[in-house]
């Protein structure tokens, strides 16, 4: 174990490589935090300015004082939050069904889930606007949990049966030996060690929901609406309001890095290590 | 396990899904399998009528429809295939045990976190061609030796786009590769550095093959992802210039905008038939696997 | 028994004077759906609606809602909603679109309101005249509220500097793009370009005025007059008097560019006017599009409709009319600048003493659409792009790019 030596070969394989990928992919970022500081003339001169030489607050202002960014935040959380707890739910247990039984018509179950997600949602928003509003949710966060779940569910029950099929089957038939009932076996063995999985696909669930735009444009009026058809809004005719959209942006993208951090702590290795005896 | 009667179990696990998938989902898309034999065009409703297979032999005289499939072949095979490697890359590497790993983990997630019309944006004002910080970096290192208009040339606005896309994707596959490293077990590892393996080694012959269940899912799902994904292209280029950037999906979006929705839904039935064929391929992979 | 009597007395008068104020003042919500290219804008559109509530008098509430913009993809938005029988009872709308609607028969006819309604003079009627023609019937289904007139925004001071004057004519129009293009620090790359032109969506609008110019129309892209005007368009990308991205640059660019120095003209209307006053003060000016053979501009707009599935349509016309003559008018176009559609609105001095409005209103007698066929909006977003991005970039020639257009507007 490395007691705090500072080793070269781990400078080269790990650090450098690590800053190498942070820097691809933070830097847009921190460039959208950039421009969105600088004034416009800055923003438009020929010389580009890696740190802005006159900063400006006047968006973010504009954004806390003039515009409510609390409410699409709120009605977001909840949409993907929902999304989430429904989706892992049924696509777990039917995930599980597709993993540990062999029945008759399971293949082509599977290739089912798999065959809606390849159909393009734009040919089905009028339907679906109709069945939304005559099932009485249209407007309602609801109605977009309703449509996220359709794109999630196959999704997530695929990624779900492949963590299974990687986990063997041992594990809970040597609990079912010692007398455990099937679903004993299951919370007891197999969910604990399922957890990272569940975690990831959480996210990955979570994370569509929260970006979604082409569905909340038609199922959201001013009361539900969320982060992705706000943050549109910014975008007129006239052009883009700049520091608005960033500052948006920003803010909707570090409660979730705060959540996930708190999450990510479920993805720590050595949960198997010595779990598994045979 | 084999057993003789029939256990109902698993068909009630399954229905849920099955339920909410077939009452949402179902009858709209018979619905667009049903228009893609009419004339279905929204912008002349009275003359919507049965057509049989005629929009289906205008789709494959369409020679913008062979240009986007192929579009869209380039824009899987370059865009998924490099997201699986560097993601893959960057998994291992948040594997290891270091000081801030939780805090490198949250962040590595944010460009994935980012709703499509910022990312759209941000890499529209990186690669702008009059005011853009990638072609000052570029002249800065005399790479170059004048601004390139990467989007307003077909040359680059193709790979400008399949980087973003790459950009992108990197999390998810770190995420969920990631978390399949978790079932490894740390033995395995052991045993093999007492035989005396190097890295090289340890990940050909130990973690990808005990990843080979999740790599296939992971692939074919992002592939019937970033087949079917629009808003990247559409918030860079809206498919220009001159149809460059155009995948299929791109267009049949743009089709389906404006509201010819008969020809629409034929050109994504025939992308959904190309996608199954690719999908078949894993799949039997998969349930091969799965016997073993 | 009296008691009784009296009870019964005075439940009847409370039946019957609350049947009467019922009557009398009926509540009634109208929804509003509208797109706002600014915060500031959406805020004077809630402003507005405030207002209306509080003064027309006859108990009407109007609840007004954004959508996005979203680069016009707001009319589908529009459309697919109340194809699925939801929807607004008014909302704003662009000419362009009225195709879709009045095939699927989902606006109100509006021609009994209006020619029953007092203010009917106060609109021009050649506008009216456009409303008939956009839906292709005789019958007017959208009203009108503001316009836009495109004009060349210049710089006077590059102007001087090249010893140019305002151009009069298309060619004096052409010579001033090559002259303005210049090397101002002497280190062999192009520092200010011409002309900024714009290839993506959207640009069709400035580029009409190069094809009308040379005496073509928009009948017919492929006569010799029209070819001969994308040409002229072509040659000024190529021997680079506009900037290497214009094949991709959309309004954000073409203004960027123009405010950061970088090109001499560029076209838009008066709607970014006070945005170029306060980066240049009096250093822009802007002059008509010029013509030879022929002339022409494009008239941008924003109108506003009732659906035919309002259920309240005469307090919905009290609102459409507030905003097209009433005080929503007078509101709205000051703090957009927009051209007013109402006479008495127009000749206010916040109008009268604007320069852009001048030059605006000089132009309006050349100033047109494009055909409103179910074909245009298609024509509009992907197929004039893509098929002027081609062209400017060599792949096709001028001839087979019109060929496109023309096939691609009227079919085959």
């Amino acid at each position: 174990m490395k007691k705090g030596k500072f080793k070269l070969s781990r400078v080269l394989s790990l650090y450098i490589p690590l800053a190498v990928y942070f820097i691809f992919l933070l830097f847009p970022f921190y460039w959208t935090f950039v421009t969105s500081i600088k004034p416009e003339k800055e923003l438009y001169s020929s010389l580009v300015t890696y740190w802005p030489n006159n900063t400006t607050l006047a968006s973010y202002k504009k954004l806390f004082l003039n515009f409510n960014f609390l409410k699409p935040m709120t009605n977001s959380l909840l949409v993907a939050a929902v999304t989430t707890i429904v989706s892992l739910t049924v696509s777990l247990l039917a995930a599980y069904a597709f993993s540990r039984y062999r029945f008759k018509g399971r293949k082509l179950l599977m290739t089912l889930f798999l065959t809606n997600n390849m159909f393009p949602t734009v040919l089905l928003l009028i339907p679906l606007y109709a069945i939304m509003r005559n099932l009485g949710i249209l407007y309602t966060p609801m109605a977009l949990v309703l449509s996220y779940t359709t794109f999630t569910i196959p999704f997530s029950i695929w990624l779900l049966n492949g963590y299974l099929n990687d986990l063997p089957r041992s594990l809970e038939e040597a609990a079912m030996i010692d007398g455990a009932s099937r679903t004993q076996a299951f919370l007891k063995i197999i969910f604990p060690i399922l957890l990272p999985c569940i975690v990831a696909t959480g996210a990955y669930i979570f994370m569509t929901a929260w970006n979604e735009y082409t569905f909340a444009v038609m199922f959201t009026n001013e009361a539900s609406r969320t982060i992705p058809v706000t943050l549109k809004n910014l975008i007129g005719q006239l052009g883009v309001e700049w520091g608005m959209l960033t500052a948006g942006g920003i803010i909707t993208i570090i409660p979730v890095c705060i959540m996930f951090f708190f999450a990510q702590k479920r993805l720590t290795e050595g949960l198997t290590a010595g779990a598994v005896k045979g | 396990m084999q057993r003789k009667k029939i256990n109902l179990w698993p068909y009630l696990l399954i229905s849920p899904a099955l339920i909410i998938i077939f009452t949402v989902v179902f009858v709209p898309a018979v619905n667009a399998i049903l228009m893609s034999f009419q004339n279905y065009d929204l912008r002349r409703p009275k003359s919507i009528g049965f057509i049989g297979l005629d929009n289906y032999i205008a789709v494959l005289h369409d020679q913008l429809f062979w240009q986007s499939l192929w579009k869209t072949v380039q824009w899987v095979v370059f865009g998924v295939g490099f997201q699986f490697v560097f993601g893959f890359g960057l998994a291992l590497l948040l594997n290891k045990k270091f000081f801030g790993r939780g805090i490198a983990r949250s962040v590595s997630l944010i460009p994935w976190v980012t709703p499509g019309v910022l990312i759209g944006l941000m890499w529209r004002w990186i690669y702008d061609g009059n005011y853009g910080v990638l072609n000052d970096i570029l002249l800065k290192l005399g790479i170059i030796s004048e601004k390139i208009p990467f989007l307003a040339q077909q040359a680059t606005a193709f790979p400008a786009v399949i980087v973003t896309i790459i950009w992108q994707g990197i999390p998810f596959f770190a995420l969920m590769l990631l978390a399949g490293l978790q079932g490894i077990p740390g033995e395995l590892y052991d045993a093999a550095d007492v035989d005396g393996a190097n890295e090289f080694q340890k990940l050909f012959r130990i973690t990808i093959p005990s990843l080979k269940n999740i790599i296939f899912i992971t692939t074919m799902l992002r592939i019937i992802w970033v087949a079917n994904s629009v808003d990247i292209i559409f918030n860079l280029t809206e498919g220009g210039p001159a149809y460059s950037t155009q995948t299929l999906s791109v267009f049949v979006f743009n089709k389906g905008n404006s509201l010819n929705l008969g020809y629409a839904a034929t050109m994504s039935i025939m992308l959904t038939l190309v996608l199954l064929l690719v999908a078949i391929l894993y799949l039997k992979n998969i349930f091969k696997n799965q016997e073993e | 028994m009296k008691k009784f009597l009296v009870f019964f007395l005075v439940f009847t008068m409370f039946v019957i004077l609350s049947a009467a104020g019922f009557a009398q003042s009926n509540p009634v919500t109208v929804t509003h759906w509208y797109w706002a290219d600014n915060p500031t804008y959406s805020a004077t559109m809630q402003e507005m609606a405030a207002d209306f509530n509080a003064t027309n008098g006859k108990n009407i509430t109007v609840v007004a809602e954004e959508y996005p913009w979203d680069g016009g993809a707001y009319s589908e938005t529009l459309f697919r909603v109340v194809m699925g029988g939801g929807g607004p009872d008014t909302s704003s709308a662009k000419l362009t679109s009225t195709p879709l609607f009045t095939a699927n028969e989902l606006l109100a006819n509006l021609d009994e309101y209006i020619a029953n309604w007092q203010d009917k003079d106060e609109i021009e009627d050649s506008l009216y005249n456009t409303m008939k023609d956009a839906s292709g019937t005789g019958s007017i289904y959208l009203m009108p509220w503001n316009t836009q007139v495109l004009y060349v925004y210049y710089r006077p001071s590059m102007f001087k500097e090249a010893g140019i004057s305002v151009p009069k004519t298309y060619n004096e129009f052409l010579e001033a793009c090559k002259k303005l293009t210049r090397d101002t620090n002497g280190d062999g790359v192009t520092d200010v370009y011409g002309f900024g032109m714009r290839g993506a969506k959207g640009g069709h609008e400035p580029w009409g005025s190069f094809i009308w110019a040379r005496g073509g129309n928009f009948k017919d892209f492929t006569s010799a007059e029209a070819v001969a005007g994308m040409q002229d368009f072509i040659d000024i990308f190529k021997n680079g008097y506009v900037p290497p991205t214009a094949t991709m640059d959309g309004y954000q660019e073409i203004i960027a560019n123009f405010k950061s120095g970088k090109t001499a003209m560029t076209v838009h209307h008066i709607g970014s006017s006070p945005g170029m006053i306060e980066t240049f003060g009096d250093d822009v000016d802007a002059f008509p599009f010029p013509g030879d053979v022929g002339q022409w501009t494009s008239m941008g707009d924003t109108e506003n409709v009732m659906l035919e599935s309002c259920e309240n349509k005469d307090a919905a016309f009290e609102w459409l009319s507030y905003l097209a003559t009433g005080k929503g008018q007078e509101t709205w176009c000051t703090v957009t600048g927009n051209v007013p559609v109402s006479k008495t609105v127009q000749q206010l001095p916040v109008f009268q003493n604007s320069k852009f409005m001048k030059v605006s209103i000089e132009a309006a007698p050349v100033a047109g659409i494009y055909p409103i066929l179910d074909t245009t909006t298609e024509w509009i977003s992907t197929i004039w792009p893509n098929t002027i991005a081609a062209a400017l970039l060599g792949q096709i020639t001028a001839t087979d790019a019109m060929k496109q257009l023309q096939t691609g507007l009227y079919g085959k």
